[in-house]
C-alpha cells in the first residue's frame, strides 16, 4: 500500500481558492441554464454496451456524461451452503464505488444502501421460479460518479441481466428528478445533485407500465410531485428503447 | 498412469468441448505438440494489446489497458502530505491493486480474491525500485507539503498475465498525469489555482508552474511466460494459468535492463536456459509495449 511502511502520512485534496462558488442558479432568474447547458427536462446522452467483461455470464457497461458504470451478472449459480433451501432462485446484489470515483479520494467501499435499493428494484422484474435453489449475482462497480447514479446502475444491471440471459418481464429502467427552487431537473448532475432541496428516483417496467421502484427525498408539493413522476415515467420508456435497441445491435451483431 | 490412456482412446469419438474439460491438461498438450494454443497463437506470442488514456475525467492521471480480454483501469489522484522529517524534499506513491467482485467468477463480494494483494506488493517493489519516478519531483515546499499519488488499479475483467496488464495500465496512467496547479495560502494549506483565466486576481504565486509532468526513467515493462514441460507459453489466458501451474514473471526497463524477476514456486523447476529464454521473450514484448504506448501518448497530444 503505502510505499513507505509505518508511515501513513495524513493527506488531504487541494481545493480550489475560490472561497464561495457563484450558486448554479438564482431563484429570481427564471432563465438560468443547467452547468452541462441542457434543457431542465432533457436527459445525458445514453451510452450502454453490452459484453464489457468477458469473465461474466452476462454484463453491461453504461455511460451517462460522467457517470460511468459496469455491471457483470454471475449464474444462475449454486448459493451459498449456509442458505436455506428455497423454491424460487436467490437475487445477490452489490453496488461498489472505485477509489477515484468522486471528486474527492474515497475508500473504494461497498455501497450498502444502493446494493439494498438495487436488489429491490430488480427483484420485481425477474422471474425468480425460472431458476429454483440457485443464486444469481449483480455486481456494479461505480467507475466514475457523475450524478444520478444509482438509476444509471439499476438500468445497466437489467441489461446485464439481459445479456446473461435471465428471464425478465421486462427491462428496468431507472430516472431520477430533481427538485432546484420552483424548478425540476432529469437527470441531475452531481453539481445539481448537492444543492437540491429535493429528489424523486423512479425505476419502472415500461412496457408493463409498471414502477419497480419510487424514492422520494426533501420536500414535495403534490402537484410538483405528480409533474416529476410523469417525467420520469416518459423518460424511462424513452431509455428502455435505447436499451432495446442495444440488445438488438449485439444480438445481430453475433448473428453475422 | 491409467488415466491419460483412457483420455486417448477417448479422444476420437468425444467432443472436443467435453475433452477440453475433462482432461485439460490432455487437450493443452496435443496443441503445445503442434506448437499452437487453443487461441490460434504460436507458443511465444501475446494477446493484442490496447490502451487508452484519459479514461476517468476525476483522477489527474488515468489509462484503460486491454491485454486480450484481460482489462485495468488504472487512475491516479493527487493529494498533499506532510513529508516525513527524514525526507522533507520527497513526495510519495501509494499503489493499491483491487480485483472488484465484477472482474472474475471467482470473486465474491465481502471475500477479497487472494491474488490482489500479491499483485499490488509486486507492482509498488517494480514501480519504485524502477526508478521510473523521481520522489523529489513529487515535493512542493520542503519540509511543509509535497504530493502523495494515489494510484489504484482495477481489475475489470481477470483473463490471465494481471500483473503485466496491471504494470501497463501503472506506467501508461503515470504518462497521463497531469499535475495541478498549486499554491500555498496563509494558513500553510495547498490550493487549487483556478484555471478560469483569473491571473489578475491571483493572491499567492503557484508553487509548481513548472512541474506539471512528471520526468518519467527508464519505463518497466513486464511479460509472464508459463513453463510446461519443455514449453514456454507467453502471455497465459486464465485457462492457461489454471492447468499449468509454474509462472514466471520478467520485467525489463526500457533499455532492457532487469528490474524485477518473479518465480513464485510452481512444479516445474526451470533450467536457467528456460529463464534466459524468457528473458528474450520479454526482451521483444517491452519493444511492442513502447510502441504501443508511445503512440497513444502521441495520439492524446494530437487531440
Amino acid at each position: 500500500m503505502a510505499s513507505k511502511p509505518g508511515s501513513a502520512p495524513t493527506t488531504y485534496t487541494p481545493t480550489p481558492t475560490r472561497k464561495s462558488r457563484p450558486p448554479i442558479f438564482k431563484d429570481s432568474d427564471v432563465d438560468w441554464v443547467r452547468p452541462d447547458g441542457r434543457g431542465f427536462h432533457q436527459c445525458r446522452p445514453a451510452f450502454f454496451r453490452t459484453g464489457a467483461v468477458n469473465a461474466a455470464a452476462g454484463s453491461a457497461y453504461a455511460e451517462f456524461g460522467n457517470t460511468k458504470v459496469i455491471v457483470s451478472v454471475f449464474g444462475p449459480r449454486e448459493s451459498k451452503k449456509a442458505m436455506m433451501y428455497s423454491d424460487v432462485g436467490r437475487l445477490n446484489c452489490n453496488v461498489s464505488y472505485t477509489t477515484f470515483a468522486t471528486p474527492v479520494r474515497g475508500q473504494g467501499s461497498d455501497h450498502k444502501e444502493f446494493s439494498s435499493m438495487l436488489h429491490k428494484a430488480l427483484e420485481g422484474a425477474i422471474m425468480l421460479e425460472t431458476f429454483p435453489k440457485t443464486t444469481v449475482d449483480v455486481f456494479a462497480l461505480v467507475l466514475e460518479s457523475g450524478g444520478s447514479d444509482i438509476p444509471v446502475v439499476i438500468s445497466c444491471a437489467s441489461l446485464a441481466l439481459a445479456d446473461a440471459g435471465i428471464m425478465m418481464y421486462d427491462l428496468v429502467a431507472g430516472v431520477s428528478v430533481s427538485c432546484l427552487g420552483t424548478n425540476l431537473v432529469i437527470d441531475p448532475i452531481l453539481e445539481e445533485e448537492s444543492c437540491q432541496d429535493g429528489n424523486l428516483m423512479m425505476t419502472c417496467m415500461p412496457s408493463r407500465y409498471e414502477v419497480t421502484q419510487l424514492t422520494v427525498t426533501g420536500e414535495w408539493s403534490s402537484a410538483k410531485m405528480n409533474e416529476a413522476m410523469q417525467l420520469c415515467l416518459d423518460a424511462c420508456s424513452k431509455l428502455a428503447t435505447i436499451m432495446r435497441s442495444c440488445l438488438k445491435e449485439a444480438a445481430s451483431a453475433t448473428q453475422d | 498412469m491409467g488415466l491419460p490412456n483412457v483420455s486417448g482412446d477417448l479422444s476420437a469419438e468425444m467432443e472436443v468441448d467435453a475433452f477440453r474439460r475433462l482432461f485439460p491438461l490432455r487437450f493443452y498438450e496435443r496443441h503445445l505438440a503442434d506448437s499452437i494454443r487453443p487461441d490460434a497463437r504460436p507458443l511465444g506470442r501475446a494477446r493484442d494489446t490496447t490502451m487508452a488514456l484519459g479514461a476517468v475525467a476525476s483522477a489527474d492521471g488515468s489509462a484503460l489497458t486491454k491485454i486480450g480480454s484481460t482489462t485495468m483501469l488504472a487512475a491516479i489522484k493527487m493529494e498533499v502530505m506532510t513529508p516525513s522529517t527524514d525526507s522533507p524534499d520527497e513526495g510519495c506513491i501509494a499503489i493499491d491493486f483491487h480485483m472488484p467482485p465484477i472482474c472474475s467468477p471467482i470473486v465474491r463480494p465481502g471475500r477479497p480474491a487472494e491474488a490482489a494483494p500479491v499483485v499490488s506488493k509486486q507492482l509498488s517493489d517494480t514501480i519504485l525500485s524502477s526508478g521510473m519516478i523521481d520522489l523529489k519531483e513529487l515535493s512542493l515546499v520542503s519540509g511543509k507539503a509535497a504530493w502523495m499519488a494515489y494510484l489504484d488499479i482495477y481489475c475489470l475483467d481477470a483473463d490471465g498475465a494481471l500483473f503485466d496488464c496491471a504494470l501497463l495500465s501503472a506506467v501508461a496512467a503515470f504518462s497521463n498525469l497531469q499535475i495541478p496547479v498549486v499554491s500555498l495560502n496563509d494558513d500553510g494549506k495547498i490550493v487549487v489555482v483556478s484555471e478560469e483565466g483569473e491571473e489578475g486576481k491571483l493572491e499567492k504565486e503557484p508553487v509548481n508552474k513548472e512541474k506539471r509532468k512528471l520526468t518519467l526513467r527508464s519505463l518497466p515493462f513486464s511479460l509472464t511466460c508459463i513453463l510446461h514441460k519443455n514449453y514456454i507459453l507467453a502471455d497465459p489466458t486464465a485457462e492457461e494459468e489454471s492447468i499449468m501451474e509454474t509462472l514466471v514473471t520478467v520485467v525489463l526497463d526500457s533499455s532492457s535492463r532487469l528490474v524485477s524477476f518473479y518465480k513464485p514456486g510452481g512444479p516445474v523447476l526451470a533450467y536457467t536456459s528456460a529463464v534466459q529464454d524468457c528473458v528474450a521473450l520479454t526482451r521483444q514484448r517491452v519493444k511492442e509495449l513502447q510502441k504501443i504506448l508511445d503512440e497513444a501518448v502521441s495520439g492524446m497530444e494530437i487531440d
